[in-house]
């Protein structure tokens, strides 16, 4: 480990760097391990959930409530036949899968699972490292991540793998800015970006002077820095491809995305790496917005909840109910299309996320300047103004509205073509069709039929078949 | 030689290696990964001079922004998964005797400037995020702000020379509006004749 | 809280607010600009970015006339605020407000800016004849020439390496993209753009690798730094010779002397006729101050190691600038000819320096005055000469503009006689204060030398004048644009300045000599 060579600057995270090497290698097998095994209980846990959110039983057969299913599964997939397509860059083809995974691995090494503890008689924080700039170094492991999907797609030869790699990793580095940017206000709030020490800092709640009364502020960024979390939701979803935001894998569009060409062992190792991915974005949140390790609020009542090893419980309990939002989110929404969700990237979650960081920012040099009053009258004037601004536009929006509408029913006025541009089209809304209405009765009639009779021949058939392409076409959109 | 010693060496040789491969791989996409490689063996470098700061912003900047990008444009235009033959340039002489004289120039500057400089790992942070947020904010407050403006005006330039707000074809209600009249004009003109 | 602590051991920068004004009017104006240009209906746009352009200029002009007699280092050491730089903040501004009238121009082109339509529209598509059709303009040329001027204002200001290097790249990037915009002879204007791009990122490169250069022979980049730095250090000036050699490769390519002038003339001629008027006045007024101050507060100790490098550097300019422009058959071509030999000239004066910096420095900013107007109206000139395709800049079709539109013919000739150096205009007067300068410095040869060109360089000036006015006008020839009020302010104000600055060029005169002082 680079860590343990690495000459730390004096004085910072004192704990870290003295392990000796047994300790190192227990705790990075036993990081490795643990990623493994909760992967392989994610696949049974998101199994069993949509499962149940579809009213299905999900996988049951294999082992205490079909716990073993996953693991069969993982099994087989690594012993299927490997097939290399021809024309692929073999040594990239090989590499890609395994930079995926190895990284979604690395990142891993700097969430803190839990205080000081003993292992052996020897007192050692339960982390395998960490840095000054632990985030940093999480948000370069999973930007290293990228070269996996981007070469997977690339190296393969063939078009769909490449573009699905193109749009994955345009994707991952869109919603990394502003997975970044939501990080960057708990950096001001915590004044480190060493994952230790973000921790600590939400150990105790500071106090807010508000006009006299002093208020205690939770302790928890995600509760103080709201806004920030919710960007980092959103973000982590969308970094690790994920529903609603899987468009890499878009089957309708583009077969299996960069994995399209790939198998057996190589498949499993990209799959591995998503889910992995989501263990770690999840650890992420939990280290930085929702207390780390710490125990939650009725348990940290009692004295020992945050000593010992009952720290790893609470974070894992709380990672795991990261992983069930993931799945809550993909058994309830559809997939979005990719214009959608980039304008959501670029147009919604960074902008947000700058006026945040610009906001906090200033809080935080007002108030510790002690400038409290001035603070919140500017925060007043703001909202005062922005209030204004919203019925000034609300006015202007109606005004326009109005025209718009107006135009619309003088538009409605102009009778209608029902072969503009010489193809026939449909009418719009409150248009009418002149002396067309028996023949549109006709064919509504023969489509209506198609469904209970065979006899009603090609017309009514293909009319069905046009119904279920518009369907599919609105669950995709 | 300390361990870190060493290891500078090591990665410093993995270094040059993979620059030198930048330029004589005949794979256009080959060479934006020996690009990786340089780049994240100079992260480790910086590691090395405890500048843990620059390393990472270098691995997570260049590595993971500006590689990609330029990977992106690659595969986007042209990337076969086979050797370039047009890669080989009959100027790779004259080239290879420019860079290495500027690479000789800069060592020499090196040399010249700084040898016998040293750094005390154990007390001096140099690369650290406070060290680097202090002299970005407090000695170079301005031509840093100026750069922002520099690169505000890169984004600006990037839109001028990309954006079209005229569609290729006539698909937005506007268009079709505008269109229209001038149909129904035709048709009444040929009804009447 | 451990924030808290930090905040204590930062200790935030002083930045004297009052003192930098004009650089935080320019650029903040443009990022207002950048974001009109976002949230504004299309037909809003014009009038907001003109009004805008105009009133930062004007504003950051008055806050410049006010800051008369500062003399300090501002914003933590990175820029120098003394007369020098509150002389050619001024010229500079007043240039950009006229050149700001020329870039608002409608009127000549049929109502509609000399900026492509939709530069992302390839050159004879459909969509370009559409966007065309549509008379849309690209009013973010306003903000893009804003950000050109911030860094021209910090060109010549900047007191560290490093300072000046941003300075040179946000000066320099959006005029590479302006350069491309032209609405008529795309392609033309598209290989300009390019030309200057790729040679300016390789001039850029240059003085990158000069800055490491001088940086390792001094260990710091701060001016003062590097001056300490020469009189103590004695024995590397191989590293302190080969930097100065490279920066000045980057100063003297944005200057246009020659050997680095290849693209000037491309890129005059491509660029529309109002960037190229901004570029030929501003951009050189801002890197003549670059290399003045570089040169004599930095780098003034070693003055007998680039002495002679400037010297080979300024005749081979006046060379190239006199010689080439006499074989030119297109106006904006033979201007930018001109151009360069004008940087020859400026460079006599600045090369030509034994103890006394101040007269040298008070004669090239009085010559970068004088000739920015001229040099600005000339280009304002060619804009009005126009025939079906845009803009008619082959000499053959200037025959005759005398018979057909006198005035401005006659302006134009004035402008020509400036630039000649003919007395009773302000080109003599710059050219005298120069070389006056220059021979008390010892630069005799020189002198001589650009006196000669000088007579060279009058002869294509009178060919000019002599085909407007003494051939008769061909059947088919152009027509005189009738311009708007923004152009006819622009070619007055240059004909004012050029028959002041010839007529009483006292009070300049003695105003340059005021500011002729550089701290650092």
């Amino acid at each position: 480990m680079t860590a343990a060579v690495m000459p730390l600057a004096a004085g910072e995270l004192a704990a870290f760097g003295k392990d000796p090497w047994w300790i190192i290698l227990i705790k990075a097998v036993a990081i490795t391990v643990f990623l493994l095994v909760f992967t392989i209980f994610n696949v049974w846990f998101e199994r069993r959930v949509v499962a149940r959110m579809q009213h299905r039983v999900g996988p049951n057969v294999h082992g205490k409530f079909g716990l073993l299913q996953s693991l069969a599964d993982g099994i087989k997939l690594s012993l299927k036949e490997t097939i290399k397509p021809k024309g692929v860059d073999t040594i990239l083809y090989v590499l890609a899968p395994i930079i995926s995974a190895a990284m979604a691995f690395v990142a891993f090494s700097v969430i803190p699972l839990g205080p000081e503890v003993s292992i052996f008689g020897h007192r050692t924080p339960l982390q395998l490292t960490d840095l000054p700039v632990g985030v940093l170094f999480v948000l370069a492991a999973a930007s290293l991540g990228i070269y996996g999907i981007v070469l997977g797609g690339w190296s393969s030869g063939s078009t769909y793998p490449l573009l699905g790699g193109l749009r994955s990793s345009a994707q991952m580095i869109s919603y990394e800015v502003a997975m970044g940017l939501a990080l960057v206000a708990v950096f001001l709030y915590s004044g480190s970006m060493s994952t230790s020490e973000i921790v600590g800092a939400q150990a105790g709640g500071s106090a807010v002077d508000i006009f006299g009364v002093t208020l205690q502020l939770p302790s928890w960024y995600g509760v103080v820095l709201l806004p920030s979390f919710l960007i980092y939701m959103i973000a982590m979803v969308g970094e690790t491809n994920r529903a609603p935001f899987d468009l890499p894998e878009a089957e309708g569009e583009l077969v299996a995305g960069f994995m399209t060409e790939y198998s057996s062992m190589k498949y499993l190792l990209f799959f591995l790496a998503e889910y992995v991915n989501m263990v770690t974005v999840s650890a992420l949140a939990t280290t930085m917005f929702l207390g780390g390790w710490r125990a939650p609020w009725p348990i940290s009542l009692w004295a020992g909840a945050n000593e010992g090893w009952w720290p790893l419980l609470w974070f894992l309990g709380k990672v795991l109910v990261f992983l069930f939002v993931f799945i809550w989110l993909r058994g309830t929404l559809p997939r979005m299309r990719y214009d959608q969700f980039m304008r959501l990237g670029w147009k919604i979650l960074i902008p947000v996320a700058l006026v945040w960081t610009v906001f906090v920012a200033t809080a935080r040099a007002t108030l510790s300047a002690g400038y409290q009053r001035q603070f919140f009258f500017g925060i007043g004037a703001v909202v005062i103004v922005v209030l204004l601004l919203s019925f000034v536009y609300d006015a202007v929006a109606a005004r326009r509205e109005k025209a718009e509408e107006v135009e619309r029913e003088e538009a409605d006025q102009v009778e209608f073509d029902p072969f503009a541009g010489g193809y026939p089209v449909p009418p719009m809304p409150g248009q009418k069709v002149p002396g067309l209405e028996p023949a549109a009765v006709a064919v509504a009639a023969a489509s209506a039929g198609a469904g209970s009779a065979d006899s009603s021949g090609g017309a009514g058939a293909e009319g069905a078949g046009q119904q279920a392409d518009s369907g599919e076409e609105r669950g995709r959109g | 030689m300390s361990t870190v010693r060493v290891l500078f060496v090591l990665l410093g040789a993995v270094a040059v290696g993979s620059a030198l491969l930048v330029v004589t791989t005949r794979q256009i996409v080959h060479a934006a990964l020996w690009l990786v490689v340089t780049l994240g063996a100079l992260a480790g470098c910086f590691l090395l001079l405890t500048a843990e700061f620059v390393a990472w912003v270098q691995v997570l900047i260049y590595v993971g922004a500006v590689v990609v990008l330029l990977l992106f444009a690659l595969m986007l235009t042209r990337a076969p998964t086979r050797p370039d033959p047009a890669a080989r340039t009959p100027n790779a002489w004259f080239a290879a005797v420019v860079a290495a004289a500027v690479a000789g120039v800069l060592v020499t500057t090196l040399v010249a400037g700084f040898s016998g400089a040293v750094i005390d790992l154990d007390r001096a942070e140099i690369g650290g995020a406070r060290v680097t947020g202090g002299a970005v904010f407090s000695t170079w407050v301005l031509p840093f702000e100026v750069l922002s403006v520099l690169l505000l005006a890169a984004l600006v330039g990037a839109i001028v020379l990309s954006r079209r707000d005229v569609p290729n074809r006539p698909r937005d209600a506007e268009a079709a509006r505008d269109t229209e009249p001038a149909r129904d004009a035709d048709d009444r003109e040929r009804s009447s004749s | 809280m451990t924030s808290i602590l930090l905040a204590q051991e930062f200790k935030s920068p002083t930045i004297e607010y009052a003192k930098v004004a004009p650089l935080l009017i320019v650029f903040g104006v443009a990022i207002v600009s950048v974001i009109a240009e976002a949230f504004l209906p299309r037909r809003f746009r014009y009038p907001t970015q003109v009004v805008l352009s105009l009133g930062s200029l004007a504003a950051a002009l008055v806050v410049t006339v006010g800051l008369a007699g500062s003399k300090l280092l501002a914003a933590e050491g990175a820029i120098a605020i003394d007369g020098f730089t509150l002389f050619l903040w001024g010229t500079i501004l007043v240039m950009s407000i006229i050149s700001v009238l020329l870039l608002a121009e409608r009127a000549v082109d049929g109502g509609v800016t000399a900026f492509a339509a939709q530069a992302a529209a390839l050159p004879g598509t459909e969509a370009e004849r559409e966007a065309q059709a549509r008379r849309l303009e690209q009013t973010e040329v306003f903000p893009l020439f804003l950000f050109a001027v911030g860094g021209m204002l910090l060109f010549p200001a900047a007191n560290d390496l490093l300072t000046m290097f941003v300075a040179l790249e946000v000066l320099s990037l959006p005029l590479y993209l302006l350069c491309g915009l032209a609405r008529r002879r795309r392609l033309l204007s598209q290989e300009a753009a390019m030309k200057y791009f790729l040679l300016g990122a390789f001039a850029s490169a240059f003085f990158l690798y000069g800055m490491a250069m001088l940086y390792g022979f001094a260990g710091t980049i701060s001016f003062s730094g590097i001056a300490a730095a020469i009189g103590a250090k004695t024995g590397v000036d191989g590293l302190l010779l080969a930097g100065t050699a490279l920066v000045a490769v980057g100063l003297l390519f944005k200057i246009g002397a020659a050997p680095f002038h290849m693209w000037t003339p491309d890129v005059y001629q491509g660029a529309p006729t109002a960037i190229t008027a901004f570029m030929a006045a501003c951009t050189k007024i801002a890197a003549f101050g670059a290399l003045l101050r570089l040169f004599y507060v930095a780098l003034g100790a070693a003055r007998w190691d680039w002495q002679p490098m400037i010297w080979v550097v300024a005749i081979l300019t006046l060379g190239v600038g006199s010689v080439l422009a006499l074989t030119q058959s297109d106006i904006k071509r033979m201007l930018a000819y001109s151009s360069i030999a004008h940087a020859g000239f400026l460079l006599i004066g600045f090369v030509g320096v034994r103890d006394h910096i101040s007269a040298n420095t008070s004669a090239i900013l009085f010559y970068l005055a004088a000739y920015g107007f001229a040099t600005i109206g000339a280009f304002a000139v060619v804009t009005l000469v126009r025939d079906a395709s845009g803009e008619a800049t082959h000499l053959s079709r200037w025959v005759g503009l005398g018979k057909r539109s006198p005035i401005v013919a006659s302006v134009m000739a004035l402008f020509l006689l400036a630039f000649a150096g003919i007395p009773l205009t302000s080109g003599f007067m710059g050219k005298w204060a120069v070389f006056s300068a220059a021979w008390q410095g010892g630069a005799w040869p020189l002198v001589v030398i650009g006196v000669v060109a000088s007579v060279v360089a009058a002869f294509f000036y009178v060919r000019v004048i002599v085909l407007m006015f003494f051939s008769e006008p061909a059947a088919e020839g152009p027509t005189v644009a009738v311009p708007s009020v923004f152009t006819s302010v622009a070619v007055a104000v240059g004909v004012a300045a050029t028959v002041v600055l010839g007529l009483m060029p006292e009070p300049l005169l003695q105003l340059a000599a005021r500011a002729a002082q550089l701290v650092g």
